[in-house]
């Protein structure tokens, strides 16, 4: 997936058709943070209420995320074909959501796969089982980063 | 949480004017007798202000932490920097790269309200954020 030009707000990126397959197969995953995963204090005790409201605007705004991802992949006009693979347009708040649909897909992964941290010697322990998780993290990092590079070149 | 705080704005706007007073009279008070000067019939309702408690969880000073996790790509956090704060690329990447060397980075001093805001907004990019009451 690469940037082709800019069309006023719009984002037109190029896609091959694997890469395609690719990320509705990710895509399908979302979501898999779950929602009390985020706390919204670290110290603070009198923070159930605080909790509470967290907790209800991120599953609202997840509702709402899974309802345009679902809209954005059966839209036709989306995804135009062309020789070389297909044509997709997004608009900059569609990049921004999708930036977070893939990230919740990412961290969820992470999660999954048990928080594995390099840096703490903690590598990924890939099984049967989790290694469709561990190959979605990475591919969302890698359409998360096609998509931040596609943003920076427009600002 | 805040809900009370709804409340609050509301008073602090002051006067209240109450129509149904007004309805309530009767209409031979409007039209009898000649015209003359009518004094107000409600008085101007001030309302007291509840006084929140500073020392309270909910006081204002609350620091928005952004804590490090080895998944979310530098370029990522960089980028929501940008986005939910508007900051320009350098003030985002040096708190991003506070965030990664020092494992946290505090990005604002708020009132309670905007720093639920924030972390609201930090966290729906699935970012690491606490709101901390500050010392």
């Amino acid at each position: 997936m690469k940037l082709i030009k800019r069309e006023g707000e719009d984002f037109v990126l190029h896609i091959g058709r694997r890469e395609r397959r690719l990320l509705f197969e990710v895509l399908k995953l979302y979501p898999l943070v779950p929602v009390a995963h985020h706390r919204v204090s670290q110290t603070a005790k009198q923070m159930d209420e605080h909790q509470t409201l967290l907790e209800e605007a991120l599953a609202e705004r997840r509702q709402e995320n899974k309802r345009q991802l679902v809209a954005m992949l059966h839209e036709e006009q989306r995804f135009k074909e062309t020789d070389a693979g297909y044509r997709l347009t997004l608009s900059a708040p569609q990049v921004e959501w999708l930036l977070q649909v893939l990230n919740d897909i990412r961290v969820g992964s992470w999660l999954i796969l048990g928080e594995p941290d390099e840096k703490k010697g903690k590598p990924v322990a890939l099984t049967s089982e989790n290694a469709r998780h561990y190959a979605a993290m990475e591919f969302c990092g890698l359409f998360q980063m096609t998509l931040l590079d596609a943003v920076q070149q427009g600002r | 949480m805040f809900a009370g705080n709804k409340d609050l704005r509301r008073r602090r706007s002051g006067l209240f004017i109450c129509p149904a007073r007004i309805e309530n009279r009767s209409a031979l008070d409007y039209f009898s007798g000649m015209a003359q000067t009518v004094e107000p019939l409600v008085a101007p309702d001030i309302g007291k202000e509840e006084k929140s408690d500073p020392k309270g969880d909910l006081a204002p000073g609350f620091l928005v932490i952004c804590w490090d996790d080895p998944v979310n790509l530098m370029d990522y956090v960089t980028h929501v920097f940008q986005v939910v704060f508007r900051w320009p690329r350098p003030k985002a990447e040096f708190h991003m790269l506070q965030v990664h060397r020092q494992g946290k980075s505090v990005l604002a001093r708020e009132s309670p309200e905007r720093a639920e805001h924030y972390v609201h907004q930090l966290q729906s990019y699935s970012l690491h954020a606490t709101m901390e009451r500050d010392a």
